[in-house]
């Protein structure tokens, strides 16, 4: 009622398309209307159903670890929640150290380093001493053991097997 | 009675809720993380304490043979009785057995409670694969302090 009355209505305040069948109607030629309505109840439905899904596997600690294209990690049913720590990633048979790629002779030098970075910039503090681990599931223990020993004599205490949760 | 002659029926103004849901959806799909890693995690002695002040607490060790064969070794324990402290699991088509596994934790963990820490002794060519499966069993018994000992 109020908007039949409204001074809008005189206007030419209306969509292109209304506007157009008002200014210059083209009885002859169209004889049905061209505004169509969409039924977006659907769409919203598929929205939603969209949106609980990316909802229900977003995590918020985001890509921590970057895998490999030929890699694969092996699988846990109890691993613990990913955190940002030093990476050592066994790769075709190379060491590499936060992307660094290092020597097996180098490693224990390197993970100092990162230990004398860490006291420099956080003084006061105790070095939290871990360390994850990120190799291919089929690797063999001689490969990993290189890397728990120079863990071992660079003073890091906690090691993380990088998992992929099953 | 008065009576209302508004009508109930009303509709929604839907596009905001499309582009609302569309935004959510874009960042949502910007932001996702397919793969779900996880952390399986180990405490090594470094050896900054001496012996003597090491707490005893009861020990499982663990050695992985050649054909998933598993050797347990429980120390510091007097509560298993010796027929489990110190027991051969044969391994199972070249892996390690274990279901067997399992069922030798539950018996272990039941006469023992306090049992919580275990050490895994792989041989050289343990696979990496076989080690986590090892630490993910002693997990679900209840064994939560993991160590593997260096070759």
């Amino acid at each position: 009622m109020l908007a039949s009355q409204s001074v809008l209505q005189d206007t030419a305040l209306q969509s292109a398309l209304g506007a157009q069948s008002v200014l210059q109607p083209k009885y002859g030629k169209w004889k049905r209307t061209i505004v169509a309505d969409l039924l977006l109840t659907a769409l919203i439905d598929a929205f939603s159903i969209l949106v609980i899904f990316l909802l229900m596997s977003f995590s918020s600690a985001g890509d921590i670890l970057l895998v490999g294209k030929g890699q694969e990690l092996p699988k846990a049913s109890l691993a613990s929640t990913l955190e940002r720590n030093p990476v050592v990633k066994l790769e075709e048979g190379k060491i590499y150290l936060e992307n660094q790629e290092v020597s097996q002779d180098s490693l224990v030098g390197a993970l100092l380093g990162l230990r004398k970075q860490f006291l420099e910039s956080h003084p006061g503090e105790e070095y939290p001493g871990i360390l994850m681990i990120q190799g291919d599931r089929r690797l063999k223990y001689d490969q990993l053991n290189q890397i728990i020993l120079a863990a071992s004599h660079a003073g890091f205490s906690d090691i993380r097997f990088a998992v992929l949760m099953k | 009675m008065r009576r209302h002659n508004k009508h109930l029926d009303f509709e929604i103004n839907l596009i905001p809720c499309i582009d609302l849901l569309s935004v959510c959806i874009c960042f949502l799909l910007l932001t996702a993380v397919w793969l779900h890693i996880g952390s399986m995690n180990v405490k090594q002695a470094v050896g900054g304490q001496s012996q003597a002040e090491t707490v005893k607490k009861p020990l499982l060790w663990v050695y992985m043979g050649q054909g998933g064969q598993l050797t347990f070794n429980v120390q510091q324990s007097s509560l298993v009785p010796k027929a489990l402290a110190n027991l051969k699991l044969p391994g199972l088509n070249g892996q390690a057995n274990l279901a067997e596994l399992a069922k030798v934790l539950t018996q272990i963990t039941a006469k023992d409670p306090g049992l919580k820490t275990a050490l895994i002794q792989p041989q050289a060519q343990s696979s990496y694969e076989e080690i986590i499966g090892l630490m993910d069993e002693f997990k679900k018994q209840g064994v939560t302090d993991l160590g593997v000992a260096p070759l």
